[in-house]
């Protein structure tokens, strides 16, 4: 088949995807109103099966299943907490507002903390948000770039009096988070009750310090003092390790004595962990 | 079997293979059964470090791999993504596939990106846009590129040509390979109703590199390529008749929805490699019927209204792999 095509057909093309990637974008089924069946009808053939609106609106439907599927993956505990009717309202507007714009699925949710952050009236708000921070922080941790740990011998190496102007740089699967509530249990407990079926409460506020991070591709967390977590956050910025120790002092004074005391067997412990990447002296 | 000095673009035959997805990798990597090649979705690999970078280097210790994207969008609005094109440059020189795919399609439009494979209309204008692009996505790649052929559930007023012209004239004029998707062709064909056997026979078939087949879903009205369950007779027929046509050429099963266990995937494709084998040898099984479009029965609606289906099935994710 071939006919003669009409002279402005690059904008053509163009007005075809912009009126396309706008209907499957709308929230909720296309209306059967005569203006878009009207609108529908300029661009797609109707199959004799379909009217042009029907075919249009299999791209539609595919797109928010898609993608509110791929976020309920990587947030369970997140819509755990919420439960299906809140979770749904809730991502549906944020796809509103952060359509997808990146080549990959994976990086769907990198706005849902600011998103929740944004909407002050959702139930359990505070909860919601450090869910959101915990597991946005597990998105990236899992396919974050592995680096080899210092080992023992270079650790060895290092000169004594190096070490007070020392930066340590940390492996890129480890991330402080600083949460309100034990977010990384109870996302836990919302994965295992998704079998068991019991259902979880929802726990009292519980200030935590929290250290995530990667071993053999698996994920842990763990809590420190907030003296502990106040000294990997300096690391983290590359102050020096002295200098890091007298911020996380000054940050929390009233664990100054017991950072003073504990960092060399923290510092050992981390990079008996494989936490070090390396240290620049 | 017209199968020239040409065919493949010189590319070899890797036989038959499967596509590579997530609940298949303990399996794979601790029994390492025999597959002649794997197919990797690109975008899933495309990460810094962890499960999937992991996965994928054990893979490739003992397997042929080649690369199949989604994300390209060649002929949306927008220029094509360099950044994105530097990552999958990346991934190639460590995977070091005999060529790498993407879709004749678009996938988004003002910024965003709709993770879907939609249908571009067959005009000369869009030949153009995908022809320009596709040269010089091969060219910064410096690796033979190959365009598949979706399935579509609409058509457009302004399109001019068929579909086979339009990839046909894209294939020849950028001096790309084709993906020739059987499947594809046969859901596209049911959609829109046309003779599924003309699109077969007028494309060329020197430039297919690679051949997918998938099973389907059939609504009825409509047929939908969720890529579940098996390949239906007359894609087999079809598949027959392209490798009629082309001789050997890389054939890889795609199931990316209720993914069944191994074994049933490698059902699927040694019954790939008898088709392929009986269709080189000459040798024919039963006439191929040519009233397809009234084949295939109606399967039932529930389960894929209300639920997505994703080209390359599952990406690995966080919760998977959870180890708290």
């Amino acid at each position: 088949m071939t006919r003669s095509e009409p002279a402005s057909e690059a904008s053509e093309l163009d007005q075809i995807q912009t009126f396309f990637a706008a209907q499957l974008r709308k929230r909720g089924a296309l209306p059967k109103d005569s203006a878009l069946a009207a609108q529908a009808r300029a661009f797609v053939s109707a199959s004799g099966r379909l009217s042009p609106v029907e075919r249009l609106e299999i791209y539609r439907e595919q797109f928010w299943l898609r993608h509110t599927a791929s976020l309920v993956e990587d947030f369970p505990g997140l819509s755990g907490i919420l439960g299906q009717e809140a979770w749904q309202a809730l991502i549906e507007g944020y796809l509103e507002a952060h359509p997808p714009a990146s080549y990959t699925l994976r990086d769907l949710g990198l706005h849902v903390p600011q998103y929740v952050e944004a909407q002050p009236t959702l139930a359990h708000h505070a909860l919601c948000l450090d869910m959101a921070r915990l597991e946005l922080a597990y998105l990236e941790l899992f396919d974050a770039a592995d680096a080899a740990p210092l080992n023992a011998t270079a650790l060895a190496a290092i000169p004594e009096d190096a070490w007070e102007r020392a930066r340590i740089e940390l492996q890129p699967a480890l991330r402080l988070l600083h949460v309100g509530y034990p977010v990384a249990s109870l996302r836990r407990q919302l994965f295992l009750a998704q079998t068991s079926g019991e259902s979880v409460p929802i726990p009292a506020p519980e200030p935590l310090h929290l250290l995530l991070f990667r071993r053999d591709l698996s994920m842990y967390h763990e809590e420190l003092t907030a003296g502990a977590f106040a000294l990997l956050e300096a690391l983290t910025r590359r102050v020096p390790l002295a200098a890091a120790c007298a911020q996380a002092q000054a940050e929390i004074p009233e664990e100054a004595a017991s950072i003073a005391q504990n960092v060399g067997a923290w510092f050992q412990s981390w990079a008996a962990r494989g936490f070090i990447a390396s240290v620049e002296v | 079997m017209t199968g020239s000095a040409h065919a493949r673009l010189g590319l070899p035959d890797l036989g038959v293979g499967v596509g590579l997805r997530v609940p298949h990798y303990a399996h794979v990597l601790g029994a390492r059964p025999a597959v002649d090649f794997f197919e990797i979705i690109s975008e899933n690999f495309m990460v810094e470090g962890g499960k999937p970078r992991y996965h994928l280097a054990r893979v490739l210790e003992s397997y042929r791999v080649v690369q199949h994207g989604v994300s390209l969008g060649i002929a949306g609005p927008e220029p094509l993504d360099r950044a994105y094109l530097t990552r999958l440059k990346r991934l190639l020189a460590e995977v070091k596939p005999p060529w790498f795919s993407d879709h004749f399609c678009w996938s988004g439009a003002g910024g965003a990106h709709l993770h879907d494979l939609l249908p571009i209309p067959y005009t000369k204008q869009a030949v153009t846009r995908v022809v320009e692009r596709a040269r010089q996505v091969q060219d910064f790649l410096e690796l033979r590129f190959a365009l598949e052929n979706t399935s579509s559930y609409l058509t457009y007023n302004a399109s001019t040509l068929s579909e086979w012209e339009f990839i046909s004239e894209i294939a020849e004029r950028a001096d790309i390979g084709l993906l020739f998707d059987v499947n594809n062709v046969y859901v596209s064909a049911y959609n829109h109703g046309f003779d599924p056997y003309e699109f077969v026979e007028h494309v060329p078939h020197d430039r297919i590199v690679q051949i997918h087949l998938a099973g389907h879903t059939n609504l009825g009205a409509y047929i939908i390529d969720t890529h579940r369950g098996t390949v239906i007779d007359p894609v087999w027929d079809l598949y027959r008749r392209t490798v009629e046509l082309t001789g050997p050429v890389s054939t890889l099963i795609e199931w990316d929805d209720e993914i069944p266990t191994f074994d049933v995937l490698m059902a699927e494709a040694e019954k790939a490699r008898s088709v392929r084998e009986h269709a080189l040898s000459g040798q024919k099984l039963e006439p191929i019927p040519r009233g397809i479009l009234t084949q295939g029965s109606a399967q039932s609606v529930h389960g894929t209204h209300g639920q997505g289906w994703q080209q390359g099935g599952p990406r690995e994710t966080a919760e998977q792999g959870a180890g708290e």
